[in-house]
């Protein structure tokens, strides 16, 4: 997965939940609106009923009013009386609760006007049928009240009313109609939001899948590749191994097999010149000889003119062979020695290093004296290493520091060490005739040595003890300038084992 | 003990052998010197045919052995000639050009009596051979198991 994929899955997710929210967010501001325009319509519904109700109410307490007024007026009963005054106290407060009710509404206003003024007309009616009727004069009241049947204030009563309830009917019907209206809007918004959000989630959940289904491919091709990377590592290091194996085997062989034709070589070279010898004896017997006289052993008669020139020139011809073949010798040796050290299983064991490098320095204390050097030893950490191998390497650098001393001034060699992270550091350093700055790497180098070629030696040393350092899993290097003196550092592994050399290897 | 010792030269490069030679016979020791340039042959002149080594029974052996021959490596002929009971009480001077500790420790595991390397230094060489040779002229080869 590229990490542009990556960042629009990322952007995708976001996206996702952000309209979720959204939905969800509409959906209730939607729902709370439509609740509340629902409990709106439904007041205004429950109103128009009530306003109806107040209007029948109204109605019939007037019709009472009516009533109870007759019965009075045919039997003069007290009771109907009682009915007739209550019910026309109910008759205002009733109107009082209609105009209140529909206050809102201008119409009904209207109507309510005309309503009261019809309602009032008959009221004053009844309170002088009621009079007539107290005064006994119940023909009279009689005829009033044919003559308020006969006249509109009823009907106008009736038809108000009748147009009142009508007027309410119809915003009922519509009133009805909206909060259905509301309720049925409510119902789809909120069907179609969870809908949304339900298809939402299900994209989340295919999108969380999804990259739950790349991560775990992405795992799986890790875990191959860490398999395949050990694998990998470990088939290079065996090969290393092997490789390396064979340049030892080789250079064990080579080295072997080339003494064996210098066997040879050194052994009649040393026949000829036991032969050139015996030769030039007889030369001298034949040419110094004087005739006649008395004999003499050959070997005393000394050669002269060319002849001893000849000799002379065979017994040159013989030292340089010689020499060239001890040369090789010693190159052949060297390798085979390299070649065995890097074979030898080198054994961990507790040094006291202090101890261990008096021990070295007292086997140079000859050499030492011989360049009036001095020799310092600091404080040293112990360690856990091959004492061979170290022994080889301190030994190595000291004898080093010692032979190539400045001429003429007292040398003073110091050896110094301290820990860090794990390692000991050894320095060992002097203030002889120091290394130019671009032979630093060359003098780590088999056979190669760098300044004045005036003491003896193969090259060997350093190279030596570089291989050593490296096999016991430490590093070396050197800092130095032309006659300034030389520090040699060591950097090992406090505790060697075996698993640093395989690391090495 | 009347037999005189014969020597038994095991060694593939002529010039060594030749060398080897020159130098015993400096320091004056005359007996016979069988030289052998490869193990086969070497081995079939001291195991015999039947390779039983009944054929050299009796006889006064001292085997100058090589290491490194072309057909056959000299530790197996030494491993061989000591654990023959015919050969085995002869004496046997391995000479060779390896200074390894481990092969010379090998060598003298399996029974070797002198270990000697040819060192390049003649005069070295020389010497070891003619103390090899006065060695020889000392020793009591044992009497061949009978």
């Amino acid at each position: 997965m590229t990490a542009g994929e990556r960042r629009r899955r990322t952007f995708w997710q976001i996206l996702l939940i952000t309209a979720g929210l959204l939905v969800l967010t509409l959906i209730s501001a939607g729902s709370v609106y439509l609740v509340n325009k629902a409990r709106d319509d439904n007041k205004w519904v429950v109103h128009t009923i009530e306003v109806e109700n107040q209007v029948n109410t109204l109605l019939l307490e007037i019709r009472r009013a009516e009533s109870a007024l007759r019965g009075y007026l045919l039997t003069l009963g007290p009771e109907f009386q009682a009915d007739h005054q209550k019910a026309v106290a109910a008759i205002i407060p009733a109107l009082d609760r209609v105009r209140r009710l529909t206050g809102d509404n201008p119409e009904q206003r209207a109507s309510i006007e005309k309503l009261s003024a019809a309602i009032d007309t008959r009221l004053d009616q009844f309170a002088r049928e009621l009079e007539l009727i107290r005064q006994g004069q119940p023909a009279q009241a009689t005829a009033l009240a044919r003559e308020a049947a006969a006249g509109n204030t009823i009907a106008t009563i009736g038809k108000v009313a009748g147009a009142m309830i009508a007027e309410e009917e119809r915003l009922f019907q519509l009133r009805t109609a909206n909060a259905d209206r509301s309720q049925t809007f409510a119902a789809s918004m909120t069907g179609i939001g969870s809908g949304l959000v339900v298809v939402l989630a299900l994209i989340s959940i295919w999108l969380v899948r999804r990259s739950a289904r790349a991560r775990d491919d992405a795992e799986a091709r890790l875990r191959d590749a860490n398999v395949n990377l050990e694998a990998t590592v470990d088939e290079r290091t065996a090969d290393l191994r092997e490789a390396n194996d064979e340049i030892q085997r080789f250079a064990y062989i080579v080295s072997h097999d080339l003494r064996s034709p210098l066997v040879n070589i050194m052994g009649f070279t040393s026949e000829l010149e036991e032969l050139g010898k015996d030769i030039f004896r007889r030369i001298g017997g034949l040419t110094g000889v004087p005739a006649g006289g008395p004999p003499v052993d050959v070997a005393d008669i000394p050669l002269d003119g060319p002849d001893k020139q000849l000799s002379a020139d065979f017994s040159e011809a013989l030292g340089f062979i010689k020499s060239s073949i001890a040369r090789m010798d010693r190159l052949i040796s060297a390798i085979l020695n390299l070649t065995r050290e890097g074979r030898r299983e080198f054994q961990p064991e507790r040094i006291e290093t202090r101890n261990f490098i008096e021990g070295i320095v007292s086997s140079l204390a000859h050499q030492a004296a011989e360049a009036k050097a001095e020799i310092h030893i600091e404080p040293l950490p112990n360690i856990v290493s091959d004492r061979l191998a170290l022994e080889q390497i301190f030994s190595n650098l000291i004898d080093n520091a010692i032979k190539y001393l400045k001429n003429g001034v007292p040398g003073e060699i110091r050896i110094r060490g301290r820990t860090k992270l794990g390692y000991a550091i050894f320095e060992i350093s002097d203030n002889g005739r120091g290394i130019d700055a671009r032979d630093h790497q060359r003098i780590f180098d088999l056979f190669r040595r760098a300044g004045v070629q005036d003491k003896p030696g193969q090259g060997i040393g350093l190279a030596h003890v570089r291989t050593l350092v490296r096999r016991l899993g430490g590093t070396m290097s050197v800092s130095s300038e032309l006659n300034a003196g030389s520090t040699f550092t060591i950097t090992l592994p406090i505790t060697w084992n075996a698993s640093n050399r395989n690391a090495d290897q | 003990m009347t037999l005189p010792v014969t020597i038994i030269m095991i060694e593939d490069d002529e010039g060594h052998a030749r060398l080897i030679e020159r130098n015993i016979r400096r320091s004056g020791v005359n007996n016979e010197i069988v030289s052998f340039t490869n193990g086969t042959a070497a081995m079939r002149h001291l195991f015999g045919a039947d390779g039983t080594g009944l054929a050299q029974k009796g006889n006064a052996l001292l085997i100058l052995l090589d290491l490194n021959l072309p057909d056959m490596s000299g530790i197996d002929i030494l491993k061989q000639i000591k654990e023959n009971k015919y050969l085995k009480a002869s004496p046997v001077v391995v000479l060779t050009t390896t200074d390894d500790s481990q092969e010379i420790k090998r060598c003298y595991e399996l029974g070797c009596n002198v270990y000697i390397t040819k060192p390049v230094n003649y005069e070295n060489f020389a010497n070891a051979i003619r103390q090899l040779g006065l060695f020889f002229s000392v020793i009591q080869v044992p009497p061949a198991a009978s």
